[in-house]
């Protein structure tokens, strides 16, 4: 016999919980004022209506879910690999964004190692090559590390659409405005 | 000052603005150009997977500033720029929801529903065909009411809409689109209500921005940019990978989808595709003209009342809405397309925006002078000549001409865009996560704006797989501030009446439509 999904229910009971958590904790600790306040002697709406209603929305959501839901015919079924996938892929994409963040800086850390005069990537972040730095490397590792990660296998023309990706990249935003930060050159 | 003097006014200002090029003897001015040149950027941001229209009028915005100084002259220029913009990418929207399943905007995923199932049919260019006509058709009905009807309809909706209605109206529309959007009511208010609570993350008139955790990062709540193209785009392209990763799994080869059968439209089709683009023209043009509600919520009733209607007529046998019919691209194109000139109504007369283009258009207004969107207008004075109305005919020249290029290069372009789907999908997705990236970046110029992009992408991706339309959570967070907004100003003009959405009678009917709609949601949801 074949196990009833129950996906709508799960979803529901996780959302009728997250919704009471935020109506009883996380918006009574997290918000200074309440749902009316008195300034001056006049009422006014407080900072914690506006997020007591889109709770009492997950809230509702979540009930009805649960209440009429449960059992519908086209619920959705979560499976493992699938999962394992996104989050290989996530753990990539979140590597390509530290290593964007990091290089740049780390490399001009590493030159100062065997200059007699140490410089700041602060201070270097408009000239080339140290204003690619971050970008392309994390840029490159995210499309073409995507494209292995789909295609499971390592190949040079995953290496070239990233190098391609990038190029344009600069091509578009960096080289015809100055104002157009590429990161993470508008953060250090 | 007669009317047809403030509309020759408008349409030389137009043409007879600074000569930059002459094309046989006849001189092309700087805004015609600038029209022409906004349209083909438009369309080919539109037509760009994970790219769209609003992303490159934030870009524009600063560098046509930049280019042409804070002068009234710039206005026209900059303003035809920005509605060539508008348009080009309205059309070419159509392009990557119907070939690649990743909508650029809100309202390209309702064309998703039936345009990706026709490409996977081998019907890629067809569907092109049908969004093009029903799009360029829908936009110029609409350019047609606004000349035709902007004064009057301003003057009513204001006069029906006071704070108390427009409260009520955002609750609406945010209860109706959960109840139709994605057949679950459940889900529709879990994305809803997602949505609002990650507006108000950060926010609020305390010193304290709320929720905030006491961070840095929250404090400053998410950007817009982050949240609607993370869960929209990013979202999309992690779902796009993993079916790639999944058909790699299973047959070891990834799958593309080839041309199959007769691509052109024909009369016969045209005259089927008729009503449902009529009919969807006129629901996105009411739509388009009260103001807060942009073009999603046309896109969606049209497609509900195109489905509606299809239902009645087709064949037992005949697939229906969502399974790849030309009827649901129409309806759904031509609703959303007739959006954009109605939606001028409430930006020009009340200076609010209908959706995220509009907002553009409005910034672009205050940075350069010469056209405060307000009351002010649509005033036809006869004594002196009133410069913003000649202003305002001057830009429904621009829309004028934006649609002609949309009849003719719009066509010529969207069918060669059907080429892009050769491009193999499993290059072009990561290619458009790093685009994505680098444009909110650009914007936001702070890394931690690409560490919620991350978190918004993995929010969209979980909806999807969970069955929950993204849809909700985008609008929800589009119109939260909004409603906060204006509830805040609606009690407080209403002598701090906690009751002011039961006192006026058309506030509390769009409160009892709101309860209504979520019941008869609830209620089929059940069946």
């Amino acid at each position: 016999m074949k196990k009833p999904v129950r996906a709508n229910l799960y979803l529901g009971l996780v959302c009728v919980l997250f919704a009471v958590l935020t109506l009883t904790v996380w918006i009574p600790l997290d918000v200074k004022s309440g749902i009316l306040e008195k300034v001056r002697g006049r009422m006014s709406i407080g900072d914690a209506l506006a997020p007591t209603v889109a709770a009492s929305f997950i809230l509702l959501g979540g009930f009805l879910l649960v209440l009429f839901e449960r059992k519908a015919s086209d619920q959705p079924a979560l499976t493992l690999k699938p999962t394992l996938f996104i989050g290989r892929l996530v753990l990539l994409f979140a590597v390509a964004i530290l290593l964007m963040r990091l290089l740049g800086p780390w490399t001009v850390a590493f030159t100062n190692l065997f200059a007699a005069e140490p410089q700041e990537y602060r201070l270097l972040r408009v000239y080339f090559p140290w204003k690619y730095i971050g970008f392309v490397s994390g840029g490159l590792l995210l499309v073409a590390g995507v494209i292995t990660l789909v295609e499971r296998r390592f190949t040079w023309r995953a290496v070239l659409t990233g190098v391609l990706v990038v190029m344009l990249m600069i091509l578009f935003y960096d080289l015809p405005f100055d104002d157009l930060l590429l990161p993470p050159n508008g953060d250090v | 000052m007669e009317v047809f003097d403030y509309i020759r006014l408008g349409i030389l200002a137009v043409f007879q603005g600074p000569e930059v090029l002459s094309v046989f003897g006849i001189s092309i001015s700087i805004t015609v150009l600038m029209i022409v040149a906004g349209f083909l950027l438009g369309i080919a941001v539109g037509a760009t997977p994970g790219l769209a229209g609003p992303m490159a009028m934030a870009i524009s915005l600063p560098i046509l500033i930049s280019a042409f100084g804070y002068h009234t002259d710039a206005l026209l220029p900059v303003m035809g720029f920005l509605i060539g913009i508008m348009k080009g990418a309205t059309v070419g929207g159509a392009v990557p929801a119907i070939l690649f399943n990743t909508p650029g905007t809100p309202d390209a995923f309702i064309t998703t529903l039936d345009g990706y199932p026709m490409a996977q049919k081998g019907q890629a260019k067809k569907a092109l065909r049908v969004a093009h006509l029903s799009s360029a058709s829908g936009d110029t009905f609409s350019d047609l009411v606004l000349f035709v009807c902007a004064p009057f309809l301003a003057i009513v909706v204001e006069r029906f809409l006071d704070l108390p209605e427009k409260t009520g109206l955002i609750i609406l529309s945010l209860s109706f689109i959960a109840a139709v959007i994605g057949g679950s009511v459940a889900k529709g208010l879990i994305s809803t209500g997602l949505g609002l609570l990650a507006v108000y993350i950060g926010t609020g008139e305390d010193f304290y921005p709320r929720l905030s955790m006491d961070t840095q990062e929250l404090s400053q709540g998410f950007p817009i940019t982050t949240s609607v193209l993370g869960v929209l785009i990013i979202g999309a392209v992690f779902m796009g990978l993993e079916e790639l990763w999944s058909q790699k799994h299973q047959s070891g080869k990834i799958e593309q989808a080839k041309d199959r059968g007769d691509q052109r439209l024909r009369w016969p089709e045209i005259k089927r595709l008729l009503p449902f683009i009529g009919r969807s023209a006129v629901i996105g043009t009411a739509i388009g003209a009260l103001p807060g509600i942009g073009s999603t919520l046309a896109a969606t009733l049209g497609h509900t009342l195109g489905k509606s209607t299809y239902d009645k007529k087709k064949a037992k046998d005949a697939p229906g809405f969502g399974e790849g019919v030309p009827e649901g691209v129409a309806a759904t194109e031509a609703a959303n397309s007739s959006v954009s000139g109605a939606n001028l109504i409430p930006v020009l007369s009340l200076g609010i925006p209908g959706n995220a283009a509009a907002v553009f258009l409005i910034l672009a207004a205050e940075s350069l002078g010469g056209l405060n969107p307000g009351p002010s207008v649509f005033r036809f004075t006869t004594d002196s000549v009133n410069p913003e109305l000649v202003a305002v005919f001057g830009l429904f020249t621009c829309m004028v001409i934006a649609n002609l290029c949309n009849w003719t290069i719009g066509g010529v372009f969207m069918r060669t865009m059907g080429v892009m789907i050769r491009i193999p999908k499993q290059l072009l997705l990561p290619s458009v996560l790093l685009v994505t990236l680098t444009a909110i970046y650009v914007q936001e110029t702070r890394i931690e704006a690409l560490w919620f992009a991350l978190g918004f992408g993995v929010l969209g991706y979980l909806m999807r797989k969970l069955g929950i339309s993204p849809l909700p959570f985008v609008i929800a967070f589009i119109l939260g501030g909004k409603l906060e907004e204006t509830a805040r100003q609606a009690f407080s003009a209403t002598g701090n009446d906690p009751f002011f959405l039961f006192t006026s009678p058309i506030a509390a009917a769009f409160i009892v439509m709101s309860i209504a709609v979520i019941v008869w949601g609830a209620r089929r949801g059940a069946k």
